[in-house]
């Protein structure tokens, strides 16, 4: 009885420990997606809440590849046809934060915008 | 000749400002990896940059100023902290910078004509691809998408 209390023990400790750093940047209950299709990003213009951290999904739907890059964010990720990814982002301060396909300077830019809480 | 030498004076009044923000993250690497990454990058690509005296002066400041500003914006050491709260963010910066070295674009040419100290040794490039390596694998626990080559 008392091997069993502490195997459920151990294992809650392990969950608890572990779990955390599985999302180091990104909030995994605040999640964002965003969708490269025809040459523009769909939406162009996501609204987070400021000072939580978050993740957004980008998937591509373009016949080739694609780079999700923002210059403010830190952030460049190759997105291959039909594939999508994570991108962790981590608690922002209120403003505007621009993203757009750096293999496709055309394609119109997107933006991150942050606000606080009134 | 007067006229040039007015317009040289006149373009003087076209400041470009020469920056160097606060760092907040930089990268930290082994002295043998970092010291010349420092020596061949930090000019253009890092918030610590050294600006000699002809980058106060136009046109140099103005293509002193371009380069040091797409330089940061492209990849800036100073915040690699920021890059590497995104994992894969930092493998991908990781795997540009191997590939610039082993094309060997980086420093640009007229860079190292003025600062022999960029020009980095084959054991430099090395050392530096073997660190790349190593960071990608480290950042990305299952090790199967750290892709630098």
């Amino acid at each position: 009885m008392r091997l069993s209390h502490a195997l459920v023990s151990f294992m809650i400790a392990a969950v608890i420990g572990i779990a955390p750093r599985g999302v180091a940047a990104g909030d995994d209950d605040l999640v964002f997606d965003i969708r490269a299709q025809d040459g523009h990003f769909e939406p162009s213009e996501l609204t987070v809440p400021a000072n939580r951290a978050f993740t957004i999904r980008v998937t591509s739907a373009e016949k080739t590849a694609i780079e999700f890059e923002s210059f403010e964010l830190h952030r460049e990720r190759v997105v291959q046809p039909g594939e999508t990814i994570t991108v962790l982002i981590p608690a922002l301060t209120a403003g505007s934060y621009k993203f757009f396909d750096d293999f496709h300077r055309d394609t119109p830019e997107g933006a991150i915008v942050v606000k606080s809480s009134p | 000749m007067s006229v040039l030498a007015t317009l040289f004076v006149a373009i003087q009044f076209a400041r470009a400002e020469r920056t160097n923000p606060p760092v907040h993250g930089r990268l930290v690497a082994p002295p043998e990896v970092e010291d010349p990454i420092r020596r061949a990058c930090f000019d253009c690509h890092s918030n610590e940059t050294r600006w000699p005296w002809y980058t106060g002066v136009a046109p140099f400041s103005w293509v002193a100023t371009h380069d040091v500003s797409a330089g940061r914006q492209r990849l800036n050491f100073s915040d690699w902290t920021e890059y590497a709260s995104d994992p894969e963010t930092k493998n991908h910066k990781l795997e540009e910078i191997v590939q610039s070295i082993a094309r060997g674009d980086m420093a640009p040419w007229y860079y190292r004509a003025l600062h022999a100290e960029a020009r980095l040794r084959h054991d430099e490039r090395d050392l530096i691809a073997r660190w790349a390596h190593q960071e990608a694998n480290d950042a990305v626990p299952d090790g199967n998408s750290g892709r630098v080559h």
